[in-house]
């Protein structure tokens, strides 16, 4: 039981790891989502 | 000091905890740092005020109480931010250990069980829902999702109790809505939606039904006085057509009926994460909600859900129905002359709110889904190597049910069909509660468990744009010093006044991050002082290419909005601004300087003419003129103080909340939910009906 709660750790760590890599490297080749360059900002878009 | 070994028993019931402690950290990640995380409705600042405005003094409508005041009461031993971050850390960790605690116990081996508790908390903690409405910064009504887990389970050990639910029934579950309590109102809406139908169809016959349901309603009611009371008093107005405007949508390929199955499905564009839409990855998600689903049909049938299995499940059938009726025209008539009808009805327009409890109902059935390849794996495993290697000791499946409880417990079947549950635990616990010898893990255990494990990765594989501040849309930001400066100067005047936020406008686009990229949040100077602020609730939508709008709730601010529009001069504007009890407006420069012609008009009123934003004497009197920000001050002789405390009513309902908060936990304990329920349901009739 303890090695499947390590390989929960382990794998959560590496699952962790490569979304953060992957997310770190899209995030500077792509662009936002958000809205930019308004001055008064809507609630939202639908 | 002894290190307690962790045993199997122990580690089944912290890893739930620790799984949602965990996603916690690696959805926030650098916001737990200092900073504050700003995000559309989250505008945390530092020094939260604790005031009797942030308790609900002082009208409108009192959407942030009591969580502002919650923020505050943190604020008074933390810094603003480590506060902010507590409670988002405390949404993710009672989320993912209630969710995990809704599994039954010996289902499967200590490792199948583990895993499956993993899972069920992964999911819960970690899904569209969770992570679209943390973007739109609903921090509060998230306090009251992470009640969930454990308010359902309790309300449904009330209704089924072996005596009818009365007043000690209630002591029991105001720990589980403690959470929606210190959320506030959607929290508590939300809260209410999921109980109300465990605690009706948990209960035999109409008459217990009845009276569990009115004990929760009575709870709810209890605790939701601080902002029930103010609300009912405010005079605050719903907008129906706002119901077009917050519906839910399709952000997924699979249509809006697809995204809501799937947990997503928000009416904002802006809140969704990053590569949240890719079709590979929303197919896997809709794929695996659907196994959630069909785990919990499993689990429910076979008695693993007693007495909340059919309440949840209408409650998520029930939500999912708002979140629907908002997506076609029908529907939204309907929800339209709701509101028109009565404004309480309000809160239904922003329908995917209401998928909450298909969020839990599928974690649950994830974790169920972790226990049924556990039972598989075994019974596979039997096949091949005979029923006498692989079947623990206590029998097979149907051969009996000795359920042990999460605490390690052991009760008594509940019902028949329980005693058809897939049982591995009989040869691990004895009926009385003695720790027999556990027998090594099978193969097909650890098959099974190691499914589990992967069912517990798989939500975070499949929403990666959750990860490390929703990939740095929660990077925290710090306030310039100058913010913290005007904070000062208007905290520091004793005389009473309220505070205009200008632009009249309540989203900001705030330059405040490294990467110079905006980020929109409402104005936090609408929360920044220990004094009523005003600001223009209006709610502006973008629709395709146009602007819609949503009229506000607060009745001040609609007399506020009117003045801008009388083209009054500047004189005329500030005398009838400080009729209104305003003292101070607050002008934030950067989204005031390139507005012009109309639109500034609007936004500025007479503060938009060719000497805007300096005092000659005729208006209102610099007293912060910085790069930032603009402070003026209202001529004293203007100023009708206003009373901005909490009036006696407001009062009394503080004072019953807390009295019954501070009665339950000296009935029940400290815990968040008391586990001293009555015998299960089935046992019960068992005695009732000996035959």
């Amino acid at each position: 039981m303890i090695r499947i709660v390590a390989a929960c750790v382990i794998g959560a760590a590496l699952a962790g790891g490569l979304a953060f890599v992957g997310t770190t490297v899209a995030t500077e080749t792509s662009s936002s989502a958000e809205p930019v360059n308004q001055s008064l900002y809507n609630y939202g878009d639908r | 000091m002894a290190v307690p070994r962790l045993n199997a028993a122990r580690a089944e019931r912290l890893l739930p905890w620790a799984v949602g402690a965990g996603a916690g950290v690696l959805a926030l990640g650098p916001g737990l740092g200092p900073g504050f995380m700003l995000s559309y409705d989250m505008a945390a600042v530092p020094e939260p005020p604790l005031s009797q405005v942030t308790l609900g003094g002082g009208g409108g409508f009192p959407r942030a109480v009591p969580s502002d005041a919650v923020l505050g009461a943190l604020g008074t031993v933390l810094p603003g931010d480590a506060a902010q971050a507590l409670l988002l850390m405390a949404v993710f960790t009672l989320a993912g250990a209630g969710a995990g605690r809704l599994l039954p116990g010996g289902w499967a081996g200590p490792a199948g069980s583990t895993a499956a508790r993993a899972a069920a908390a992964a999911f819960y903690v970690w899904n569209p829902f969770i992570a679209e409405r943390l973007l739109l910064g609903q921090w509060a009504m998230l306090l009251g999702y992470a009640g969930l887990p454990w308010l359902v389970p309790a309300v449904g050990r009330v209704a089924a109790a072996a005596r009818p639910a009365g007043v000690r029934d209630a002591a029991r579950l105001v720990p589980a809505l403690l959470p929606a309590a210190a959320g506030g109102f959607s929290a508590m809406v939300l809260s209410a939606l999921a109980g109300l139908p465990a605690a009706v169809l948990g209960a035999r016959g109409a008459g217990r039904a009845l009276r569990a349901g009115a004990v929760l309603a009575g709870v709810v009611a209890a605790l939701s006085l601080p902002w029930l009371v103010p609300a009912l008093g405010s005079g605050a107005r719903t907008d129906p057509a706002a119901v077009e405007l917050f519906a839910a949508r399709a952000d997924t390929p699979f249509g809006a009926v697809g995204s809501l199955l799937s947990l997503g499905g928000i009416w904002n564009a802006h809140a969704v994460p990053q590569w949240y839409g890719l079709p590979v990855l929303a197919a896997c998600r809709l794929t695996l909600s659907a196994a959630g689903v069909a785990g919990w049909v499993w689990l429910v049938r076979r008695g693993g859900a007693p007495g909340f299995g059919a309440g949840l499940s209408a409650a998520s059938a029930a939500g999912l129905g708002v979140a629907l009726a908002g997506t076609t025209e029908p529907g939204r008539e309907v929800l339209s002359g709701l509101i028109g009808l009565w404004a309480g009805f309000g809160p239904l327009r922003d329908g995917q709110l209401y998928v909450a409890p298909l969020a839990l109902l599928q974690a649950a059935g994830v974790g169920a889904a972790a226990l049924w390849a556990c039972r598989a794996a075994a019974d596979s495993e039997a096949r091949v190597g005979g029923a006498d290697a692989v079947t623990p000791p206590g029998g097979r499946d149907g051969e009996g049910h000795g359920d042990t409880g999460s605490r390690g417990r052991p009760r008594t079947p509940a019902r028949s069909d329980r005693a058809a549950a897939p049982s591995r635990s009989r040869g691990l616990r004895t009926g009385r509660g003695r720790r027999s010898e556990r027998p090594a893990a099978s193969a097909g255990e650890r098959v099974g468990a190691l499914l589990g494990a992967l069912l517990a990765l798989a939500p975070i594989a499949l929403l990666p744009g959750l990860l490390w501040g929703a990939a740095g849309r929660l990077d925290p930001v710090d306030y310039p010093d100058e913010w913290r400066r005007v904070q000062r100067l208007v905290d520091e005047d004793p005389r009473l006044g309220r505070v205009l936020v200008l632009p009249w406008s309540a989203y900001r686009g705030l330059d405040w991050r490294a990467d110079g990229r905006d980020l929109v949040v409402l104005d936090p100077a609408t929360k920044l002082f220990d004094r009523r602020a005003v600001w223009n609730d209006d709610l502006r939508v973008g629709d395709g290419t146009r602007v819609r709008l949503a009229e506000g709730e607060d009745p001040l601010a609609d007399r506020v909005g009117r003045l801008h529009a009388a083209d009054l001069g500047i004189r005329r504007y500030t005398a009838s601004l400080g009729e209104l009890g305003i003292r101070y407006i607050l002008l934030e420069r950067r989204a005031a300087e390139p507005l012009s012609g109309a639109d500034a008009a609007a936004a500025l009123g007479p503060l938009a003419g060719d000497n805007r934003f300096s005092s000659d004497g005729t208006g209102p009197a610099a007293v912060h003129d910085g790069a930032r920000l603009l402070l003026l001050e209202v001529p004293d002789r203007h100023v009708d103080p206003p009373n901005d405390e909490l009036t006696g009513l407001e009062g009394t309902a503080w004072f019953v909340t807390v009295g019954t908060i501070i009665w339950s936990l000296g009935g029940s304990g400290s815990s968040l939910v008391s586990m001293r329920t009555g015998p299960p349901r089935g046992a019960v009739s068992r005695k009732e009906n000996p035959t």
